[in-house]
């Protein structure tokens, strides 16, 4: 089926749908990484998105259950560039065709992804939207005017879990997460250090949380700018102090919002897994991913006494991690990834530590 | 971390001449290191054998010596310079290996040198098979089940408990040379006593084989502070079996989950902790079983490989450059990308497109080898292409590397008809089935013809082991052929009638005008002209590192059919450089640096250069050699469309060797404008008639000739002229299909044959002038003034193609009349062709007589090796010509004849190709070369054999056979060995001719008479050299059999009676005294000193 992407801006790419038709509004955001389409669909953080994967050639090594990164797609929709015809990987449990209809994804191939791109490197991130019936540029404009005015509800209702949930009753330390959209490659990691997980709905008031008596406490990544994190902020202020604290990603941006830094969106932001980070004081750094179209302010976190930055993004200076050893908090912007096999992030290994 | 300051010299080694294995990749990261170096501050020292380089031109280190790569020469060149550390992972397996051996031999310590970027240890851990395993196994990575033999027995034992099939690899071999798989019994032991024998250190590898696996990839960089990134994975979509170097590869891998990926790179960073690389990069090379992901380890090269240029190339991302500043110490994030501009150094490159590497082949030069590929490299060249997906990639890199295909076939080229393929016959099938099951260079085609014949991609997977996901591409790649074919014409006159939609489909998956002309069966001009009307354009995308993300400052480019243009031409004036594309037999190197000059040429004049390339080895493709780098084939069609984008003021034909001069006549007919000399004048050069007509008119001799279409044409010219004839067909490079005829008989068959090469253009006889002497010369002119560049004699007889050739500058036998005679003609011809630019002129003296082979308008082979020689940078010279300057105003008017003497010698790849017949034709047959050069003729003589890899002796056996005509010289060679103490082995025949001349000899039965006999002997290393000159065009079986042995044992050989007079001076110049070393700098000192004298003579 025909479909077209229109950019706030008036520009407008022609597609093909992958799956079903429809018309889905949303932010465009790039992904440069080549390979992980499942992991960032399935992915609550992009929730709402209209994501668009530069690199050419998608769906070759198929989808798969293991992969997902919780139980349903979030996006708005997904443009790419071309889809593969067949899938050949000896994990694949079904193609990549299936999965986007199994889970009634809008997804467009046979998109220009890389002008798309670029026009979106000089203009900055904005809205867009994909329709399968609607051609009229007039019309799609005026639809998206229209969603950018309109006040918009929280979606963490829906990704968070309603109760709180024990995952797994080890006797190690016992670890609370905030569930603003948990996934399931971070959770794996938690399960090979061996550690007592419960999941917490996104809202769980602060003493509800100190009634666990966790041993620490990790705020998940999810959705940034969504309306129900201010609410989250003022919850985690409340604990900032009683118990040794883990922000990743959005969860790291309601950490230093809630100790009083702003918040400033970015204009294309980092969407990718070839971020370089480094620890100011030497030369020593990381290659992440990362999924994030704002950042914490730096100025105003320099202003938090008690928190120290300790690693920034090598390109643009950005905040990558925050560190209060007195506190006992730690914040990631990036996303501590899995290094490969059964293995843990630095970061958990860190955060552990400061359980003491 | 900062620089290191305490080191203030580095030496760096080379890699040696193109060979098999080890191409330009080495001269583009040496280049890039030595920039990198000298940025910053530091002394560099370059040794390397090869003259054709860009990294010897003496502006590219401080100190340059073009001598033999030999620990003997180094220790020289290390007492001499003192430097303080050595780079040897920039020089390929030669340099990595020879920087080894200093530092076993305990020079480096004694001389207080630092091994940088890569320790002692690391090279050992990742070179010496047995601490490999060992390491692998202590950090958890699988290797296959394996033994290290050092004899016969052991590894026979270790193979048959690992069962078959086996593979097996010799250690610090480069290119997998010496390697082989072995199925049963018999072949274990032979490929064991093969691989014991061409490992230096006399150690095989006895391995499981992996054969179909998966072959992954990965380029990795890790600096002193343990910063490690990941530059791009690569697929091989040939599975294991194939040795990855004449793989189809692509970039990024294809078919891998995110979570194998990450897998993938947990385990690259471990293992190059693990070797310990702390300044520098690896390629890692994995195989992973496609049913269930189980990965091993095949190999790690801790030292930039030709994988790390086809990565560097691939991503944007400069590894030589990169690995060096990190050998000096400084960290990723201290060196910023310059792609970018913003980034540094310290980031993972990503991509927006689709890499493919495919290799060039020469098997058509070997006819009696095999066609078959597997863990013995055998390429001599690659091509790259880039492309929005994998069928784009593909069709591009089928045009690029020069094969006459125009695509993934439908280009009115394929072998099997698609009437054929509709009801194939069973063996029809079982044939198609068979080329697809064992690797060979044409299986590609033969994949489509099983597609096309109804086998499924199932199918055609079990029976290759090609990833479903490349298969189904093919695939989709047919049944576009079949849509388009749909609209055929009737008549080629007919208007073409496709619908612009289906047009603009082809084009996005790469199809060409001229297969588009096939399937439609029309023009290819027609195609391009309905393609402008419907605006289905070409537009180029930009290779940055980042896809898309950062703003690049220096990308380079390749097209696609989508979208903006994002490539936007500046408004300065530019020229076009046209490269040479894929490295093969007479076409290398040596064009590349031409190229590179070209372009170094216009940024002096201050014009914009635009080169146009598609070779991921070569300088020419650095993202810093040209002002806007074009990474696209070289056919009419892609470059007209660069040309209609950037439209430059003119385009540079000359240097890239024949492929762009094919280009300038259908270029010309476009309305281009052609810089240098004119079309016309090639045409001239090129067309026998055209050029038999000037010679006329000039009064200058050409050997007796006639060109023919037919046998029967041909047969009377040879009757006219006389046996033996040269047979060759017109407008090729490398003497393809060239061959001295003896009788009619065999001159049918290689009519034949040449007509099949030639095409449409006639095929030439010449009458072949026997022992005569040839002589090559370069030339540069400006439309008035020609000066000889240089004039070189050649050691070999005529017959021999002048590439293969071993050939001394200054001459070192010709009268000054002659000289004279030759230099009158250069300039004549040169005159009347109104040369701009260079002009190359082969000649034979015979009985004083001098005769005019041929004429080449262009840049030749020797034109770098001139230039070292005589310091002068012709090429460079030749671009200002044709931008209108005098030769006058450039300095350049008098031939340089330099006092020192410079020896060009060949080096083959013979020991790739088993049961090819070692022997020398008008047929090019090596693959690079190696210059000596010192005061003499004999010492510079005797270095280029050394270089070239020959194992001179300073004492034991010679053995010596030689046809009739010969005997009378070989005696006082003979006696002249005998002076020197050798012990004098030879057949019957040549013994009693020696024995007569009172030189005492040992008579050796042939080889059919009895044994023990000379292969006997050989191999009881009685024998250390063989002199041994061919009798006609088939030779004997005896002799066939002798030259066999010789490569196997690298035993010094020769095969003309000249060439055996050489060696033996060279080995009585090796024996009165050791071999001096001398900077080019040195002799270039001279020599302006010299003409400085010159002028003050004048002045007086």
């Amino acid at each position: 089926m025909k479909a077209t992407l229109m950019l706030e801006d008036g520009k407008s790419f022609s597609a093909e749908t992958v799956g079903f038709g429809g018309e889905k509004i949303g932010e465009v955001i790039l992904n440069t990484a080549v390979v992980g389409y499942q992991e960032m669909m399935t992915d609550p953080a992009n929730c709402g998105k209209i994501l668009v994967l530069t690199y050419p050639l998608i769906g070759n090594y198929g989808c798969a259950p293991k992969f997902n990164e919780s139980p349903r797609v979030w996006l708005a929709g997904l443009a790419i560039k071309e889809k593969s015809r067949i899938y050949s990987n000896w994990q694949a449990k079904e193609s990549f065709d299936d999965f986007v209809k199994k889970h009634n994804l809008l997804a467009i191939s046979g998109v220009d992804t890389r002008t798309l791109a670029v026009h979106l490197r000089q203009k900055g991130q904005m809205l867009g939207i994909i329709s399968t019936h609607c051609f009229e540029a007039k019309e799609l404009l005026s639809k998206i005017s229209v969603f950018r005015k309109t006040k918009k509800e929280s979606s963490l209702p829906q990704i968070s879990v309603t109760k709180p949930r024990q995952l797994s009753k080890a006797k190690a330390k016992k670890i609370a997460i905030l569930d603003l959209g948990i996934t399931q490659s971070i959770l794996r990691q938690l399960e090979i250090l061996g550690l007592s997980v419960t999941l917490l709905p996104y809202n769980a008031p602060a003493e509800e949380i100190l009634r666990l008596k966790a041993d620490g406490l990790i705020i998940s990544g999810g959705p940034e700018e969504d309306a129900g994190l201010k609410e989250v902020a003022a919850n985690v202020k409340a604990l900032v102090g009683k118990l040794p604290i883990l922000g990743i990603s959005c969860g790291h941006q309601v950490l230093a919002a809630a100790l009083g830094a702003k918040i400033a969106r970015m204009k294309l932001g980092h969407h990718g897994v070839n971020y370089p980070i480094h620890n100011p004081a030497s030369y020593k750094g990381e290659i992440t991913a990362q999924n994030h179209s704002c950042v914490v302010d730096i100025d105003s976190l320099n202003k938090i006494k008690q928190v120290k930055v300790t690693a920034y993004n090598l390109n643009d200076r950005s905040v990558e991690e925050m560190e209060s050893k007195p506190l006992k908090l730690l914040g990631v912007q990036y996303i501590p990834a899995c290094p490969g096999f059964n293995e843990a992030n630095t970061v958990f290994k860190k955060f552990i530590k400061m359980l003491g | 971390m900062p620089l290191r300051k305490d080191i203030k010299k580095v030496l760096m080694i080379g890699s040696g001449p193109i060979i098999i294995g080890q191409a330009c990749e080495f001269d583009y990261s040496g280049s890039q290191a030595c920039k990198a170096l000298r940025e910053e501050g530091y002394i560099t020292i370059l040794v390397n054998s090869n003259p054709a380089t860009i990294m010897t031109d003496p502006g590219m280190a401080d100190v340059t010596y073009i001598e033999p790569l030999s620990v003997e020469v180094l220790t020289r060149i290390i007492a001499k310079e003192r430097p303080d550390a050595i780079l040897p992972t920039l020089g390929g397996q030669t340099g990595l290996n020879l920087a080894f051996f200093l530092m076993k031999e305990g020079i480096l310590k004694k001389y207080g040198v630092e091994s940088i970027g890569a320790s002692v240890e690391a090279i050992s851990c990742a070179e010496d098979r047995h601490l490999f395993k060992k390491a692998m196994q202590e950090i958890g990575v699988d290797v296959p089940k394996s033994g290290i033999a050092t004899t016969l027995e052991q590894g026979m034992k270790i193979g048959l408990n690992i069962g078959f099939p086996i593979i097996l690899r010799p250690a610090y071999c480069l290119g997998g040379s010496g390697g082989a798989t072995a199925y049963n019994k018999e072949e274990l032991a032979r490929f064991l006593s093969k691989g014991l024998e061409t490992s230096p250190v006399h150690q095989v590898l006895v391995e499981q084989s992996v054969l179909g696996w998966k072959e992954i990839e990965f380029e990795v960089m890790r600096d002193s502070v343990d910063n490690v990134i990941m530059i791009t994975s690569m697929e091989n979509v040939d599975p294991m079996g194939v040795h990855t170097g004449d793989s189809i590869v692509v970039a990024p891998a294809q078919s891998l989950t995110a979570e194998e990926y990450t897998n993938f790179v947990n385990l690259s960073k471990r293992i190059i902790r693990r070797v310990g690389i702390s300044g520098g990069g690896a390629n890692i090379q994995f195989g992973q079983n496609p049913d269930n992901g189980h990965i091993v380890i095949i190999e790690v090269n801790p030292r930039l490989s030709r994988s790390s240029a086809l990565a560097s190339k691939a991503t944007g991302f400069p590894i030589a450059r990169v690995a060096t500043k990190l050998a000096v110490g400084l960290t990723l994030p201290e060196v910023m990308n310059q792609i970018t501009g913003k980034t540094t150094s310290f980031f993972e490159p990503t991509v927006d497109y689709c890499v493919f590497k495919i290799c060039r082949f020469t098997f058509e030069k070997f006819p009696r080898a095999e066609r078959l590929l597997n863990t013995s490299m055998k390429a001599v060249g690659e091509a790259m292409s880039i492309g929005r997906n994998f069928k784009e990639a593909l069709q591009k890199g089928i045009r690029s590397i020069e094969i006459g295909r125009f695509g993934f076939g439908a280009d009115g080229k394929d072998k099997i008809t698609d009437e054929m393929l509709a009801a194939p016959d069973s063996g029809l099938l079982k044939m198609i089935k068979e080329k697809i099951r064992t690797p060979n260079d044409e299986r590609l085609f033969y994949i489509r013809y099983g597609l096309k014949a109804g086998l499924s991609i199932d199918e055609i997977y079990a029976l290759s082991h090609i990833d479903r996901w490349f298969i189904d591409n093919m695939q989709q790649l047919v049944e576009l052929e079949e849509k388009i074919k749909k609209f055929r014409n009737k008549k080629p006159e007919d208007a073409i009638e496709i619908p612009a939609e289906l047009l603009r489909e082809a084009k996005k998956d790469g199809f060409s005008d001229r297969q588009l002309a096939y399937l439609l069966n029309s023009k290819e001009d027609k195609v391009r002209e309905f393609s402008g009307k419907n605006d289905v354009k070409a537009v180029y995308k930009l290779v940055d590192t980042c896809a898309g993300e950062f703003q690049a400052k220096q990308p380079y480019f390749y097209s696609t059919y989508e979208g903006a243009e994002e490539a936007r031409p500046s408004k300065n004036k530019k020229v076009m450089i046209l490269g040479g594309g894929p490295n093969r037999i007479g076409q290398g190197i040596e064009f590349d640096y031409c190229c590179c000059h070209a372009a170094y040429a216009l940024k002096e004049e201050g014009i914009d250069s635009i080169m146009v390339n598609c070779n991921p080895e070569t300088v020419s493709t650095d993202y810093d050699t040209s002002d806007r780098l074009y990474f696209e084939p070289l056919t009419l069609e892609d470059i007209l469309n660069i040309i209609a984008l950037e439209k430059p003021m003119g385009v540079i034909v000359q240097f890239g060797g024949q492929t762009p001069l094919n280009l300038a006549v259908p270029l010309r007919k476009m309305g281009v404008e052609l810089l240098g000399t004119s079309a016309d004048s090639i045409d001239i050069a090129e067309d026998r008639k055209r050029f038999k007509q000037m010679l006329h008119k000039l009064e200058l001799l050409q050997p007796d000739n006639g060109t023919a279409f037919t046998f029967q044409e041909a047969k009377e010219v040879a009757k006219k002229i006389g046996y033996p004839v040269l047979v060759r067909p017109s407008y090729v490079l490398g003497g393809r299909a060239m061959e001295i005829v003896y009788d009619e008989q065999t001159l049918e068959k290689f009519i034949k044959e040449a007509a099949e090469v030639s095409g449409e253009h006639p095929v030439l006889i010449d009458k072949f002038l026997e022992d005569a002497i040839e002589v090559d010369v370069d030339l540069i002119g400006d439309g008035s003034t020609f000066v000889i560049g240089g004039i070189m004699e050649h050691i070999e007889e005529a017959g021999i193609h002048s590439g293969d050739s071993a050939m001394a500058l200054p001459t070192f036998t010709l009268s000054e009349d002659i000289l004279n005679q030759i230099r009158e003609a250069s300039c004549k011809m040169a005159r009347e062709l109104n040369v701009l630019g260079l002009m190359n002129v082969q000649y034979a003296v015979k009985d004083n007589v001098v005769y005019v082979l041929e004429v080449n308008p262009r840049a030749s082979r020797t034109v770098p090796l001139v230039s070292k020689v005589i310091g002068a940078p012709l090429a460079k010279l030749a671009t200002k010509v044709m931008l209108g300057k005098k030769l006058k105003d450039l300095g350049f008017t008098q031939e340089i004849i330099p006092g020192h003497v410079a020896v060009k010698e060949s080096v083959f790849p013979f020991s790739r190709f088993p049961g090819v017949d070692i022997i020398l034709g008008p047929e090019m047959k090596s693959t690079g070369e190696v210059m000596g050069i010192d005061a003499d003729f004999g010492r510079a003589y005797i270095k280029s054999q050394i270089a070239a890899g020959q194992k001179l002796p300073k004492k034991g056996g010679v053995f010596i056979s030689v046809r009739d005509k010969d005997k009378r010289a070989i005696v006082f060679i003979a006696k002249k060995l005998q002076d020197l103490g050798f012990y004098i082995y030879a057949t019957s025949g040549t013994a009693s001719a020696l024995e007569k001349n009172g030189i005492s000899v040992k008579v050796l039965p042939k080889i059919a008479e009895g044994r023990p006999n000379i292969l006997d002997y050989m191999r009881d290393g009685k024998v250390q050299m063989v002199i041994n000159t061919p009798s006609g065009r088939i030779p004997r079986q005896d002799e066939v059999k002798i030259r066999s042995q010789v490569i196997l044992y690298n035993i010094a050989y020769t095969t003309t009676i000249f060439g055996a007079q050489a060696t033996v001076n060279g080995i009585e110049a090796l024996a009165k005294k050791d071999l001096q070393v001398r900077s080019l700098q040195r002799y270039h000192k001279e020599i302006s000193a010299q003409k400085h004298g010159k002028n003050k003579r004048k002045n007086k």
